[in-house]
């Protein structure tokens, strides 16, 4: 048989929906701009240079991992740059530049590189880094004494570690709309409340992020804060609140879902989402943290191996009717 | 090619191609001058075979390679044999293809002449296994199955072909016959028509239901039609004919109808031929026909790393020939520009849990794509439900990291396949 054209050889399925990572992760960062277009607008220019810093240096420290493990190049996969940006969009915007290095080169290196990179950290990279900067220098995390220099036309305090502070009283202070609007302090990309919804249901609708896990996670967090609201409001904040203040709603949105370190199968999915939310208003109403995001998704992380294992029946698997 | 819809939270909707209400029928093209056919079976270089180069065959013919042999292939024409070579399959399957210079004579060598009034199976898989359609006589004689259930399939299995429901439509009588004669045939209780949702089936036959299946992959696959309509599941690592249930497309029953009534057997195949362009066109050619002669009639230009798909996008195969020959069971072609053939990556497994959600068969992919990455097999099978895959493909068909999964779980059942008949064999000998 002669083979004078030489033809593409090779296996079924010959179709692809056309997805890539490239586009999935595209499209969570252009998830997330409202709220940093509206944190850069908010905090000017510092904001910016710590977003710009942060993605480029978890690129720059993505490439270099590659190759010191001799792989191919992956930041065109705009993973190394997702996780700088989230990374950076939960910073305040007077971190330190060697700050914000520091906790790239923890993120990419630390908490995804060493793995084997893309989908095998047991950990979500970007809370990696954050818990190692704010364990180190928990002052940098701070926002008010970090934002003591800006004005701001609304009460310049950050709510949560208000509420820690002074108590239930502070939250008077906050109407939950002016938290929707993003009139808080806080970091750079986490308060805008109305942007984080937009982008998570952009998300939710395009299946970029697994809603169960978001909606079980913001369940976790009203339900939890209900209940200890209703048995003591005196002492705790309700449901609202906490939703809407400090990084609930990012967290339920880009930090819970990230692909690798959460379940896929729906009854894990649904335990993992309201155990985190649950643990954050735990963390927040008992423990020493303000704000409880950052741990409780890491706890939520490390039990996903274990319940993931509880999956539908396999098709025929212990079918004995032959 | 059908993309990911706009929203991600429905799946993609993978609608069945449909046969239009009142179907144009095929456009002919002609056998050129040297036609091919492949034998699954492989040449043997210690040994001579049955059929050798220089050799004259008739229309008709039976050939095999070995007297032992059970495969043959039927000689759609009269001629002198050009080339008999082996042709690798998939997984270092080999065949074994001849190229048949035509000749001009009206030799036909009837064999199935004097059975054609009365015939029992045995004849018919020694005679009618290649009709069009492929009819699946080797497994109604298997005495380890008892069939009890035959599934005639009025519908297509995969997509971007029609040609199943082409014969359920327009060959109605034929159909029916052809029913009536393979009951007689095989004794088998239960018979059962599948047609596409919506359609009306003109005739009845006494012990045989009507199925209507969705029209949406992969519910005609024959392990959905188990689940969905009979209402069994086929245990793992076991095919539906191992629990008696035996499958043949509307083309195979029709044919047989044909070659009972013209006491002869025919070759004329129809297939669906999707172009670059999309567009899908019917034809009949012979059995033998390279797919060549089919591009060159339907004016399709093959470039330098275009693809041809023999089956359906989900379940077919690609072919590293321009030649390859139009055989029994292929109901449709696909040509895909080189451009638009998605690409495979190396990536790793990102846990997205997209083949998660589409998955048919309840497989945890995305566990399984890791132990198939490091050749665990047995863990493959063990753990993560291997051998409960149907083949569907949809996993690789959504995959974000573009992994190619089902190769890696053909694959893996391949391997498992041969590692279950070497300890066999171990124990056979020891
Ligand atoms: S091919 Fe993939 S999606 Fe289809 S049954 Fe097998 S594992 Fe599931
Ligand atoms: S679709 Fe691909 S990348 Fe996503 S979980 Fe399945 S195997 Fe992994």
């Amino acid at each position: 048989m002669d083979n004078k054209i030489k033809l593409t050889v090779s296996h079924a399925p010959f179709w692809h929906d056309g997805d890539s990572i490239c586009k999935m992760n595209l499209h969570i960062m252009l998830a997330a701009m409202p709220a940093v277009i509206f944190g850069i607008v908010q905090f000017g220019m510092p904001a910016l240079g710590v977003i710009l810093l942060a993605v480029s240096s978890s690129m720059f420290f993505e490439l270099i991992m590659n190759f010191a493990t001799k792989r191919s190049l992956s930041t065109g996969d705009f993973d190394a740059a997702l996780i700088g940006l989230l990374f950076g969009m939960m910073l305040p915007a007077t971190t330190p530049w060697w700050v914000v290095v520091i906790g790239a080169f923890v993120a990419i290196v630390i908490g995804k590189q060493i793995y084997g990179g893309i989908g095998a950290n047991p950990f979500n990279p970007v809370l990696v880094g954050v818990a190692i900067l704010m364990v180190s220098w928990p002052g940098y995390f701070d926002s008010d004494a970090a934002l003591l220099n800006y004005q701001f036309d609304f009460k310049a305090l950050a709510p949560l570690a208000a509420l820690k502070h002074q108590g239930v009283s502070a939250i008077d202070f906050f109407p939950i709309k002016t938290l929707i609007m993003g009139q808080q302090v806080g970091t750079i990309g986490t308060n805008f409340g109305l942007g984080l919804i937009l982008g998570g249901i952009f998300l939710i609708i395009k299946g970029y992020i697994r809603w169960e896990i978001t909606i079980s996670y913001i369940a976790g967090i009203i339900i939890t804060a209900l209940i200890f609201n209703l048995s003591n409001s005196g002492s705790y904040a309700g449901p609202m609140f906490h939703l809407f203040s400090g990084y609930t709603l990012f967290g339920a949105i880009f930090l819970a879902t990230e692909n690798s370190s959460s379940p896929v199968n729906l009854i894990p999915m649904l335990i993992y989402g309201f155990l985190g939310g649950l643990m954050v208003i735990l963390i927040r109403n008992l423990g020493a943290y303000p704000d409880g995001t950052v741990f409780a998704i890491l706890l939520i992380n490390l039990i996903n191996p274990l319940i993931d294992y509880i999956r539908p029946k396999a098709l025929g698997r212990g079918v004995n009717n032959a | 090619m059908i993309k990911r819809p706009f929203t991600g939270l429905s799946q993609p909707k993978l609608k069945y191609d449909s046969v239009e209400s009142d179907p144009k029928g095929p456009e002919t093209v002609l056998m050129p001058s040297n036609i091919l056919l492949l034998l699954n079976d492989s040449l043997d270089s210690l040994r001579t075979s049955l059929i050798k180069k220089e050799d004259q065959v008739k229309k008709g013919e039976k050939l095999s390679l070995y007297t032992e042999s059970t495969e043959y292939v039927i000689s759609p024409v009269s001629g002198v044999i050009k080339k008999i070579e082996s042709y690798p399959g998939e997984f270092g399957n080999i065949k074994t293809y001849l190229v048949i210079g035509t000749e001009e004579n009206d030799d036909f060598v009837n064999d199935f002449e004097e059975h054609a009034d009365k015939f029992e199976l045995e004849a018919a898989a020694k005679l009618l296994k290649s009709l069009p359609g492929a009819p699946p006589f080797e497994t109604l004689i298997d005495p380890t199955k008892k069939i009890h259930t035959l599934v005639i399939s009025g519908v297509d299995e995969d997509l971007a072909s029609t040609t199943r429901q082409y014969f359920l439509s327009t060959a109605p009588e034929d159909l029916k016959e052809g029913i009536k004669i393979l009951q007689n045939l095989t004794k088998i209780p239960k018979i059962i028509l599948t047609v596409p949702e919506g359609f009306n089936v003109e005739f009845e036959i006494s012990g045989m239901q009507v199925f209507n299946i969705s029209s949406f992959y992969p519910n005609a696959l024959p392990e959905m039609i188990m689940k969905n309509q009979l209402k069994t599941t086929v245990p793992q690592g076991k095919t539906c004919e191992d629990i008696g249930v035996c499958f043949i497309s509307s083309e195979a029953v029709v044919s047989i109808a044909k070659a009972c009534r013209d006491k002869k057997v025919h070759f004329e195949k129809l297939v669906c031929v999707t172009g670059k362009d999309g567009v899908q066109k019917r034809i009949k050619t012979s059995i033998g026909t390279p797919v060549k002669s089919i591009f060159k009639h339907l004016n399709i230009h093959t470039n330098k790393n275009d693809r041809i798909v023999i089956g359906g996008p989900f379940k077919g195969f690609s072919v590293f020939t321009i030649y390859h020959p139009v055989q029994p069971c292929m109901d449709s072609i696909i040509v895909q520009d080189a451009g638009i053939i998605p690409f495979v990556s190396d990536s790793a497994c990102i846990n997205c849990g997209k083949c998660i959600k589409i998955c048919p068969a309840n497989i945890p992919v995305n566990l399984l794509v890791r132990q198939l990455e490091a050749n665990l097999f047995e863990e493959a099978k063990e753990t993560f439900d291997l051998e409960s895959c149907i083949e569907c493909g949809l996993c690789s068909y959504v995959c974000t990291a573009k992994i190619p999964i089902f190769q890696y779980i053909r694959l893996g059942k391949h391997e498992l396949l041969k590692m279950k008949t070497e300890t066999e064999k171990e124990g056979a000998n020891g």
